[in-house]
Protein backbone atom coordinates (compact mmCIF):
# COMPACT_ATOMS: atom_id res chain seq x y z
CA UNK A 1 0.00 0.00 0.00
CA UNK A 2 1.44 3.57 -1.23
CA UNK A 3 1.97 5.77 1.91
CA UNK A 4 -1.27 8.98 1.64
CA UNK A 5 -0.36 12.43 3.29
CA UNK A 6 -3.11 15.62 3.90
CA UNK A 7 -1.46 18.81 1.69
CA UNK A 8 -4.11 20.80 2.06
CA UNK A 9 -6.93 21.61 4.65
CA UNK A 10 -9.82 24.49 4.93
CA UNK A 11 -13.09 24.61 6.90
CA UNK A 12 -15.37 27.42 7.02
CA UNK A 13 -16.52 29.40 10.08
CA UNK A 14 -19.10 27.24 11.61
CA UNK A 15 -22.32 28.73 12.95
CA UNK A 16 -25.07 29.77 10.65
CA UNK A 17 -25.12 30.35 7.36
CA UNK A 18 -27.71 31.35 4.46
CA UNK A 19 -25.87 29.39 2.01
CA UNK A 20 -26.53 25.38 0.92
CA UNK A 21 -24.27 22.40 2.11
CA UNK A 22 -22.76 22.01 -1.39
CA UNK A 23 -21.61 25.61 -1.21
CA UNK A 24 -20.44 25.47 2.07
CA UNK A 25 -18.55 22.98 0.89
CA UNK A 26 -17.35 24.46 -2.20
CA UNK A 27 -15.78 27.47 0.19
CA UNK A 28 -13.88 25.03 2.39
CA UNK A 29 -12.46 23.21 -0.59
CA UNK A 30 -10.99 26.16 -2.24
CA UNK A 31 -9.18 27.19 0.36
CA UNK A 32 -7.94 23.56 1.31
CA UNK A 33 -6.75 23.90 -2.70
CA UNK A 34 -5.37 26.97 -2.36
CA UNK A 35 -3.51 25.44 0.97
CA UNK A 36 -2.09 22.79 -1.40
CA UNK A 37 -1.07 25.45 -4.00
CA UNK A 38 -3.56 23.02 -6.51
CA UNK A 39 -5.49 24.15 -9.16
CA UNK A 40 -8.77 22.32 -9.24
CA UNK A 41 -8.25 20.19 -12.36
CA UNK A 42 -5.57 18.38 -9.87
CA UNK A 43 -8.74 16.71 -8.00
CA UNK A 44 -8.96 13.30 -9.59
CA UNK A 45 -12.21 12.24 -6.84
CA UNK A 46 -14.12 13.78 -4.12
CA UNK A 47 -15.92 11.75 -1.07
CA UNK A 48 -17.99 14.24 0.23
CA UNK A 49 -19.84 13.72 3.54
CA UNK A 50 -23.10 14.65 4.77
CA UNK A 51 -25.92 13.81 6.41
CA UNK A 52 -29.24 15.05 6.91
CA UNK A 53 -29.98 17.10 3.84
CA UNK A 54 -32.86 15.11 2.50
CA UNK A 55 -34.54 16.61 5.47
CA UNK A 56 -33.30 19.80 5.67
CA UNK A 57 -32.71 20.55 2.32
CA UNK A 58 -34.67 18.12 0.73
CA UNK A 59 -31.42 17.45 -1.31
CA UNK A 60 -30.28 14.29 -2.52
CA UNK A 61 -27.00 13.15 -4.45
CA UNK A 62 -24.89 15.86 -3.18
CA UNK A 63 -21.86 14.56 -4.19
CA UNK A 64 -22.32 15.53 -8.07
CA UNK A 65 -23.89 18.88 -6.43
CA UNK A 66 -20.90 19.62 -4.28
CA UNK A 67 -18.64 19.30 -6.86
CA UNK A 68 -20.58 21.46 -9.59
CA UNK A 69 -20.10 24.24 -7.01
CA UNK A 70 -16.80 23.83 -6.94
CA UNK A 71 -16.61 24.28 -10.66
CA UNK A 72 -14.89 20.09 -11.31
CA UNK A 73 -18.57 18.21 -12.24
CA UNK A 74 -16.74 15.92 -13.82
CA UNK A 75 -14.92 14.19 -10.80
CA UNK A 76 -16.19 10.98 -9.81
CA UNK A 77 -17.93 11.34 -6.01
CA UNK A 78 -19.31 9.54 -3.32
CA UNK A 79 -21.69 10.25 -0.88
CA UNK A 80 -20.91 8.74 2.64
CA UNK A 81 -23.31 8.84 5.71
CA UNK A 82 -22.11 7.21 8.96
CA UNK A 83 -24.11 9.59 10.75
CA UNK A 84 -21.55 12.63 12.20
CA UNK A 85 -18.62 10.03 11.52
CA UNK A 86 -19.50 10.76 7.93
CA UNK A 87 -16.53 12.86 6.40
CA UNK A 88 -14.26 10.63 8.37
CA UNK A 89 -15.57 7.89 6.93
CA UNK A 90 -15.24 9.40 3.90
CA UNK A 91 -11.47 10.27 4.69
CA UNK A 92 -11.07 6.75 5.16
CA UNK A 93 -12.23 5.75 1.55
CA UNK A 94 -10.19 8.86 0.01
CA UNK A 95 -6.66 7.00 1.81
CA UNK A 96 -7.81 3.85 0.62
CA UNK A 97 -8.28 4.95 -3.11
CA UNK A 98 -4.82 6.50 -3.18
CA UNK A 99 -3.16 3.82 -1.38
CA UNK A 100 -4.81 1.79 -3.52
CA UNK A 101 -2.91 3.25 -6.57
CA UNK A 102 -5.89 4.55 -8.04
CA UNK A 103 -5.72 8.60 -7.77
CA UNK A 104 -3.01 10.27 -6.80
CA UNK A 105 -4.95 13.40 -5.58
CA UNK A 106 -8.52 13.18 -3.84
CA UNK A 107 -10.61 15.75 -2.35
CA UNK A 108 -12.43 14.73 1.39
CA UNK A 109 -14.72 16.77 2.41
CA UNK A 110 -18.63 17.51 4.01
CA UNK A 111 -21.15 20.08 5.24
CA UNK A 112 -24.34 20.10 6.47
CA UNK A 113 -26.95 22.79 7.26
CA UNK A 114 -29.19 22.71 9.78
CA UNK A 115 -29.87 25.88 11.26
CA UNK A 116 -31.61 26.64 8.50
CA UNK A 117 -34.88 24.68 10.12
CA UNK A 118 -36.77 24.60 13.67
CA UNK A 119 -34.70 22.87 16.70
CA UNK A 120 -37.47 20.53 17.14
CA UNK A 121 -37.27 19.63 13.44
CA UNK A 122 -33.59 18.93 14.07
CA UNK A 123 -33.99 17.17 17.08
CA UNK A 124 -36.14 15.02 15.23
CA UNK A 125 -33.58 14.08 12.02
CA UNK A 126 -30.80 13.68 14.60
CA UNK A 127 -32.67 11.27 16.11
CA UNK A 128 -33.03 9.17 13.02
CA UNK A 129 -29.22 8.09 13.47
CA UNK A 130 -30.97 5.64 15.94
CA UNK A 131 -33.20 2.96 15.33
CA UNK A 132 -36.25 3.78 13.81
CA UNK A 133 -38.07 0.04 14.84
CA UNK A 134 -36.65 -0.16 18.76
CA UNK A 135 -35.68 3.48 19.89
CA UNK A 136 -37.06 6.39 18.31
CA UNK A 137 -40.80 5.34 18.70
CA UNK A 138 -40.13 5.48 22.58
CA UNK A 139 -38.97 8.95 22.19
CA UNK A 140 -34.87 8.58 21.88
CA UNK A 141 -33.22 12.15 21.15
CA UNK A 142 -29.44 12.08 20.11
CA UNK A 143 -28.57 13.81 23.71
CA UNK A 144 -30.92 10.79 25.52
CA UNK A 145 -28.10 8.79 23.93
CA UNK A 146 -25.12 10.27 25.52
CA UNK A 147 -27.24 10.75 28.62
CA UNK A 148 -27.86 6.81 29.32
CA UNK A 149 -24.24 6.90 29.19
CA UNK A 150 -23.41 9.42 31.48
CA UNK A 151 -25.97 7.49 33.96
CA UNK A 152 -24.09 4.77 33.31
CA UNK A 153 -20.42 5.89 33.58
CA UNK A 154 -21.34 8.12 36.87
CA UNK A 155 -22.80 4.82 38.39
CA UNK A 156 -20.27 2.86 37.73
CA UNK A 157 -17.35 5.31 38.12
CA UNK A 158 -18.57 8.10 40.65
CA UNK A 159 -18.26 10.30 37.78
CA UNK A 160 -20.22 14.15 38.33
CA UNK A 161 -22.11 16.43 36.67
CA UNK A 162 -19.10 19.01 37.97
CA UNK A 163 -16.56 16.75 36.02
CA UNK A 164 -18.84 16.69 32.71
CA UNK A 165 -18.89 20.53 32.95
CA UNK A 166 -15.05 20.52 33.24
CA UNK A 167 -15.07 19.94 29.96
CA UNK A 168 -17.26 22.05 28.32
CA UNK A 169 -15.88 25.13 30.04
CA UNK A 170 -12.65 23.85 28.99
CA UNK A 171 -13.66 23.50 25.26
CA UNK A 172 -14.83 26.69 25.42
CA UNK A 173 -11.71 28.35 26.61
CA UNK A 174 -9.88 26.79 23.47
CA UNK A 175 -12.63 27.59 21.32
CA UNK A 176 -12.20 31.05 22.02
CA UNK A 177 -8.74 30.92 20.45
CA UNK A 178 -10.10 29.70 17.38
CA UNK A 179 -11.61 32.10 14.72
CA UNK A 180 -13.55 29.91 12.97
CA UNK A 181 -15.33 28.33 15.83
CA UNK A 182 -19.04 29.09 16.19
CA UNK A 183 -18.77 29.78 20.01
CA UNK A 184 -15.22 32.08 20.78
CA UNK A 185 -16.29 33.04 24.09
CA UNK A 186 -14.97 31.65 27.63
CA UNK A 187 -17.88 30.04 30.01
CA UNK A 188 -17.82 28.98 33.64
CA UNK A 189 -18.70 25.81 35.57
CA UNK A 190 -21.30 27.82 37.10
CA UNK A 191 -22.81 28.71 34.06
CA UNK A 192 -22.77 25.07 32.90
CA UNK A 193 -24.04 23.65 35.89
CA UNK A 194 -27.09 26.21 35.76
CA UNK A 195 -27.67 25.93 32.65
CA UNK A 196 -31.23 23.80 32.16
CA UNK A 197 -31.47 19.80 31.67
CA UNK A 198 -31.80 18.67 27.93
CA UNK A 199 -31.73 15.31 29.04
CA UNK A 200 -30.58 14.44 32.77
CA UNK A 201 -28.36 14.25 33.45
CA UNK A 202 -26.80 16.63 30.55
CA UNK A 203 -27.53 20.13 30.36
CA UNK A 204 -27.65 22.34 28.39
CA UNK A 205 -23.88 23.82 27.89
CA UNK A 206 -23.54 19.85 28.41
CA UNK A 207 -24.26 19.70 24.54
CA UNK A 208 -22.29 20.56 21.26
CA UNK A 209 -24.60 23.29 19.34
CA UNK A 210 -26.49 22.72 16.32
CA UNK A 211 -24.06 24.19 13.11
CA UNK A 212 -24.34 25.12 9.52
CA UNK A 213 -20.60 24.27 7.82
CA UNK A 214 -18.18 22.94 5.76
CA UNK A 215 -14.72 21.34 5.67
CA UNK A 216 -12.46 19.94 3.73
CA UNK A 217 -8.87 18.38 3.07
CA UNK A 218 -6.53 17.54 0.12
CA UNK A 219 -4.58 13.69 0.25
CA UNK A 220 -2.10 13.08 -1.91
CA UNK A 221 0.19 9.86 -2.72
CA UNK A 222 3.36 10.17 -1.27
CA UNK A 223 5.22 10.88 -4.86
CA UNK A 224 3.26 14.16 -5.27
CA UNK A 225 2.99 14.95 -1.13
CA UNK A 226 7.16 15.05 -1.03
CA UNK A 227 6.85 18.15 -3.38
CA UNK A 228 4.99 19.90 -0.31
CA UNK A 229 6.98 20.72 2.46
CA UNK A 230 4.19 21.57 4.82
CA UNK A 231 2.73 17.60 4.21
CA UNK A 232 1.60 16.06 7.10
CA UNK A 233 1.65 11.96 6.52
CA UNK A 234 -1.39 9.76 7.70
CA UNK A 235 -0.23 7.10 9.82
CA UNK A 236 -2.93 4.93 10.66
CA UNK A 237 -6.97 5.09 9.61
CA UNK A 238 -9.00 2.59 10.82
CA UNK A 239 -13.28 1.91 11.51
CA UNK A 240 -14.75 0.26 13.77
CA UNK A 241 -18.95 -0.86 14.21
CA UNK A 242 -21.24 -1.79 17.00
CA UNK A 243 -24.07 -3.39 17.11
CA UNK A 244 -26.54 -0.36 15.75
CA UNK A 245 -28.86 -1.22 19.17
CA UNK A 246 -28.84 0.11 22.35
CA UNK A 247 -30.08 -3.14 24.05
CA UNK A 248 -27.25 -5.54 22.34
CA UNK A 249 -24.92 -3.03 24.54
CA UNK A 250 -23.49 -4.58 27.73
CA UNK A 251 -22.03 -1.96 29.51
CA UNK A 252 -23.22 1.55 29.18
CA UNK A 253 -20.39 3.12 30.26
CA UNK A 254 -17.93 2.47 27.66
CA UNK A 255 -18.17 2.83 23.82
CA UNK A 256 -16.37 -0.57 22.59
CA UNK A 257 -16.16 0.75 18.48
CA UNK A 258 -13.45 3.38 20.07
CA UNK A 259 -11.46 0.91 21.94
CA UNK A 260 -11.85 -1.23 18.40
CA UNK A 261 -10.77 1.73 16.30
CA UNK A 262 -8.06 2.79 18.28
CA UNK A 263 -6.65 -0.45 19.05
CA UNK A 264 -6.21 -1.44 15.45
CA UNK A 265 -5.19 2.45 14.35
CA UNK A 266 -2.14 2.19 17.14
CA UNK A 267 -1.30 -1.26 15.62
CA UNK A 268 -1.02 0.19 12.38
CA UNK A 269 0.81 3.09 13.10
CA UNK A 270 3.02 0.71 15.83
CA UNK A 271 2.24 3.54 18.44
CA UNK A 272 0.81 3.98 21.70
CA UNK A 273 -1.57 6.45 23.26
CA UNK A 274 1.88 7.71 24.93
CA UNK A 275 3.05 8.33 21.20
CA UNK A 276 0.58 11.25 20.67
CA UNK A 277 1.28 14.80 21.11
CA UNK A 278 -2.46 16.40 20.30
CA UNK A 279 -5.91 14.64 20.32
CA UNK A 280 -9.47 16.12 18.49
CA UNK A 281 -11.99 13.69 19.60
CA UNK A 282 -15.42 13.84 19.46
CA UNK A 283 -17.12 15.61 22.28
CA UNK A 284 -20.67 15.85 20.86
CA UNK A 285 -21.58 15.78 25.05
CA UNK A 286 -19.24 16.38 27.40
CA UNK A 287 -19.65 12.93 28.63
CA UNK A 288 -18.45 11.71 25.38
CA UNK A 289 -15.38 13.47 25.75
CA UNK A 290 -14.79 11.84 28.93
CA UNK A 291 -15.52 8.16 27.52
CA UNK A 292 -13.49 9.11 24.50
CA UNK A 293 -10.51 9.87 26.19
CA UNK A 294 -10.47 6.42 28.13
CA UNK A 295 -11.12 4.32 25.34
CA UNK A 296 -8.26 6.34 23.15
CA UNK A 297 -6.28 4.75 25.69
CA UNK A 298 -5.18 8.00 27.05
CA UNK A 299 -6.63 7.71 30.63
CA UNK A 300 -7.51 4.66 32.47
CA UNK A 301 -11.20 3.28 32.62
CA UNK A 302 -13.41 5.79 35.32
CA UNK A 303 -10.55 8.42 35.06
CA UNK A 304 -11.92 10.48 32.26
CA UNK A 305 -13.87 12.70 34.65
CA UNK A 306 -10.74 13.39 37.06
CA UNK A 307 -8.99 14.49 34.27
CA UNK A 308 -11.10 16.79 32.77
CA UNK A 309 -11.22 18.29 36.30
CA UNK A 310 -7.16 18.33 36.97
CA UNK A 311 -7.12 19.85 33.36
CA UNK A 312 -5.07 17.24 31.99
CA UNK A 313 -6.38 17.54 29.01
CA UNK A 314 -6.40 21.21 28.52
CA UNK A 315 -3.43 23.32 26.22
CA UNK A 316 -0.49 23.15 28.64
CA UNK A 317 -2.15 19.75 30.31
CA UNK A 318 -0.49 15.96 29.68
CA UNK A 319 -2.53 15.36 26.83
CA UNK A 320 -4.44 18.49 25.46
CA UNK A 321 -7.82 17.57 23.64
CA UNK A 322 -10.02 19.62 21.63
CA UNK A 323 -7.62 22.70 20.93
CA UNK A 324 -9.93 23.57 18.49
CA UNK A 325 -12.68 23.94 21.11
CA UNK A 326 -14.19 20.65 19.57
CA UNK A 327 -17.50 19.88 18.48
CA UNK A 328 -18.64 21.88 22.12
CA UNK A 329 -17.33 24.84 21.29
CA UNK A 330 -15.81 25.13 17.16
CA UNK A 331 -19.52 23.70 16.64
CA UNK A 332 -20.73 20.42 15.04
CA UNK A 333 -22.01 20.70 11.18
CA UNK A 334 -22.49 16.86 11.29
CA UNK A 335 -21.59 16.44 7.62
CA UNK A 336 -17.71 18.72 8.23
CA UNK A 337 -17.07 17.85 11.61
CA UNK A 338 -14.55 14.66 10.82
CA UNK A 339 -12.49 16.97 7.86
CA UNK A 340 -12.54 19.38 9.89
CA UNK A 341 -11.21 17.75 12.98
CA UNK A 342 -8.42 16.39 10.43
CA UNK A 343 -7.67 20.24 9.46
CA UNK A 344 -7.06 21.00 13.03
CA UNK A 345 -4.96 17.82 13.27
CA UNK A 346 -2.68 18.93 10.34
CA UNK A 347 -2.48 22.70 11.45
CA UNK A 348 -1.42 21.80 14.71
CA UNK A 349 1.13 19.24 13.65
CA UNK A 350 2.35 22.08 10.90
CA UNK A 351 3.06 24.18 13.86
CA UNK A 352 0.61 26.77 12.36
CA UNK A 353 -2.16 26.91 15.04
CA UNK A 354 -1.29 30.57 16.46
CA UNK A 355 -2.56 31.02 20.03
CA UNK A 356 -3.80 27.29 20.36
CA UNK A 357 -1.14 25.62 19.25
CA UNK A 358 0.31 22.41 21.39
CA UNK A 359 4.01 23.59 21.25
CA UNK A 360 6.45 21.07 19.23
CA UNK A 361 3.48 18.52 18.33
CA UNK A 362 4.67 15.60 16.17
CA UNK A 363 1.54 13.04 15.87
CA UNK A 364 -1.87 13.82 16.44
CA UNK A 365 -5.15 11.42 16.68
CA UNK A 366 -8.28 11.91 15.32
CA UNK A 367 -11.19 10.52 16.74
CA UNK A 368 -14.99 10.79 14.94
CA UNK A 369 -18.28 8.83 16.65
CA UNK A 370 -20.74 8.49 14.69
CA UNK A 371 -24.86 8.58 16.11
CA UNK A 372 -25.03 5.84 18.66
CA UNK A 373 -21.71 5.54 18.89
CA UNK A 374 -22.46 2.38 16.24
CA UNK A 375 -19.65 3.81 13.76
CA UNK A 376 -16.25 4.99 15.78
CA UNK A 377 -13.49 6.26 13.11
CA UNK A 378 -9.53 7.08 14.20
CA UNK A 379 -6.90 8.58 12.27
CA UNK A 380 -3.60 8.99 13.13
CA UNK A 381 -1.68 11.90 11.70
CA UNK A 382 2.77 12.78 11.87
CA UNK A 383 4.97 15.05 10.47
CA UNK A 384 7.27 12.32 9.04
CA UNK B 1 -38.28 -27.32 16.56
CA UNK B 2 -36.19 -24.03 15.44
CA UNK B 3 -37.47 -21.51 13.11
CA UNK B 4 -35.94 -18.51 11.05
CA UNK B 5 -35.90 -15.78 14.02
CA UNK B 6 -39.11 -14.17 14.81
CA UNK B 7 -39.35 -10.82 12.53
CA UNK B 8 -39.57 -7.41 13.93
CA UNK B 9 -43.71 -7.29 13.41
CA UNK B 10 -44.27 -10.10 14.75
CA UNK B 11 -42.15 -9.38 18.07
CA UNK B 12 -44.55 -6.07 18.16
CA UNK B 13 -47.89 -8.26 17.54
CA UNK B 14 -47.02 -10.16 20.18
CA UNK B 15 -45.76 -7.44 22.28
CA UNK B 16 -49.09 -5.34 21.85
CA UNK B 17 -50.58 -8.10 23.28
CA UNK B 18 -48.50 -8.45 26.35
CA UNK B 19 -45.59 -10.84 25.48
CA UNK B 20 -41.62 -10.24 24.86
CA UNK B 21 -40.08 -12.51 22.68
CA UNK B 22 -36.60 -13.49 22.65
CA UNK B 23 -34.77 -15.94 20.50
CA UNK B 24 -32.50 -18.93 21.98
CA UNK B 25 -29.76 -20.45 19.65
CA UNK B 26 -29.78 -24.06 19.62
CA UNK B 27 -26.61 -24.09 18.63
CA UNK B 28 -25.05 -22.43 21.33
CA UNK B 29 -27.51 -21.39 23.80
CA UNK B 30 -27.20 -17.60 24.02
CA UNK B 31 -30.82 -15.31 23.88
CA UNK B 32 -30.96 -12.32 21.39
CA UNK B 33 -34.04 -10.13 20.77
CA UNK B 34 -35.40 -10.72 17.33
CA UNK B 35 -34.74 -10.18 14.20
CA UNK B 36 -31.39 -11.92 13.33
CA UNK B 37 -30.64 -14.07 11.02
CA UNK B 38 -27.51 -15.69 12.55
CA UNK B 39 -26.05 -15.81 16.04
CA UNK B 40 -23.96 -12.73 16.74
CA UNK B 41 -22.34 -15.65 18.84
CA UNK B 42 -21.67 -19.08 16.92
CA UNK B 43 -22.95 -17.65 13.55
CA UNK B 44 -25.36 -20.43 13.44
CA UNK B 45 -29.15 -20.04 12.41
CA UNK B 46 -30.94 -22.05 14.71
CA UNK B 47 -33.24 -20.00 16.48
CA UNK B 48 -35.85 -21.36 19.02
CA UNK B 49 -38.51 -18.75 20.24
CA UNK B 50 -38.89 -18.14 24.04
CA UNK B 51 -41.46 -15.92 26.09
CA UNK B 52 -39.32 -12.88 28.27
CA UNK B 53 -40.91 -13.04 31.88
CA UNK B 54 -41.19 -8.89 30.97
CA UNK B 55 -39.32 -8.32 34.33
CA UNK B 56 -36.04 -6.76 34.80
CA UNK B 57 -33.58 -3.93 36.23
CA UNK B 58 -33.04 -0.12 34.38
CA UNK B 59 -29.63 -0.43 33.51
CA UNK B 60 -29.69 3.44 32.86
CA UNK B 61 -32.20 6.22 32.19
CA UNK B 62 -32.90 9.80 31.38
CA UNK B 63 -35.64 12.48 31.17
CA UNK B 64 -36.06 13.38 27.76
CA UNK B 65 -36.71 17.42 28.13
CA UNK B 66 -36.09 18.16 24.44
CA UNK B 67 -38.33 15.82 22.61
CA UNK B 68 -38.96 15.18 18.99
CA UNK B 69 -41.34 17.17 17.51
CA UNK B 70 -44.08 14.29 17.30
CA UNK B 71 -43.04 13.96 20.86
CA UNK B 72 -42.71 17.42 22.48
CA UNK B 73 -46.39 17.13 23.79
CA UNK B 74 -45.45 14.42 25.51
CA UNK B 75 -42.17 15.90 27.38
CA UNK B 76 -40.59 15.39 29.82
CA UNK B 77 -40.63 11.81 29.59
CA UNK B 78 -38.44 8.68 31.01
CA UNK B 79 -36.83 6.30 29.10
CA UNK B 80 -34.50 3.66 29.74
CA UNK B 81 -32.95 0.85 29.06
CA UNK B 82 -34.06 -2.19 31.09
CA UNK B 83 -32.04 -5.82 31.53
CA UNK B 84 -34.54 -8.12 31.90
CA UNK B 85 -33.92 -11.03 34.06
CA UNK B 86 -33.08 -13.42 31.06
CA UNK B 87 -29.93 -11.52 30.68
CA UNK B 88 -30.95 -9.80 27.61
CA UNK B 89 -31.82 -5.95 27.76
CA UNK B 90 -35.05 -3.77 26.06
CA UNK B 91 -35.29 0.20 25.33
CA UNK B 92 -38.44 1.55 26.15
CA UNK B 93 -40.61 4.21 27.95
CA UNK B 94 -40.78 4.35 31.67
CA UNK B 95 -44.11 5.13 32.80
CA UNK B 96 -45.97 5.54 36.27
CA UNK B 97 -43.07 5.85 37.44
CA UNK B 98 -42.22 9.28 39.84
CA UNK B 99 -38.81 10.79 38.18
CA UNK B 100 -37.52 11.34 41.41
CA UNK B 101 -37.93 7.24 41.92
CA UNK B 102 -35.81 6.41 39.27
CA UNK B 103 -32.57 4.69 39.59
CA UNK B 104 -30.18 2.25 38.37
CA UNK B 105 -31.35 -1.07 39.26
CA UNK B 106 -35.03 0.26 40.29
CA UNK B 107 -37.27 -3.26 39.39
CA UNK B 108 -39.25 -2.29 36.44
CA UNK B 109 -42.05 -4.67 34.73
CA UNK B 110 -42.73 -4.17 30.67
CA UNK B 111 -46.22 -2.82 29.92
CA UNK B 112 -47.58 -2.35 26.19
CA UNK B 113 -48.21 1.55 25.50
CA UNK B 114 -50.28 1.87 22.40
CA UNK B 115 -49.93 5.16 20.12
CA UNK B 116 -51.79 5.99 16.78
CA UNK B 117 -52.13 1.71 15.84
CA UNK B 118 -48.06 1.74 16.71
CA UNK B 119 -46.99 -0.25 19.86
CA UNK B 120 -44.39 1.67 22.28
CA UNK B 121 -42.08 -0.61 24.28
CA UNK B 122 -42.82 1.10 28.53
CA UNK B 123 -42.20 -0.46 31.76
CA UNK B 124 -43.65 0.51 34.74
CA UNK B 125 -43.36 -0.16 38.50
CA UNK B 126 -42.90 -4.23 38.66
Amino acid sequence: MRRVAVIGVGVTRFGRHDRTSAELFAEAAREALADAELSPGAVQALYFGNVVGGETERQLHMGPQAATALGIPTVPTTRIETACASSHAAFRHAVMEIAAGVSDIVLVGGAERVLNVPTADSTTYFAYASDATWEQPAGLTFPGVFALIARAHMAKYGTTEEQMAHVAVKNHRHGALNPKAQFQKPITLEQVLASPYVADPLKLYDCCPFSDGGAAVVLASEEVARRHPRAIWVLATAAASDSMLLHDKRDLARVPATERAAAAAYRQAGLGPTDIDVVELHDCFTIAEIVATEGLGLFEPGTGGLAAEKGWTSLGGRIPVNPSGGLKAKGHPIGATGAAQIAEIVTQLRGEAGPRQVEGARRGLVHTLGGNTATVLVSLFGRE
Amino acid sequence: MSEPSVTAKEFFERARAGTLTGIRCEGCGALAVPPREFCEACHRRAWRAVPLSGEGTIASYTIIRVAPARFAAEAPYAVAVVRLKEGVSLFGRVVDVPFEQLAIGLPVRFRPLSRDGETVLAFGPA
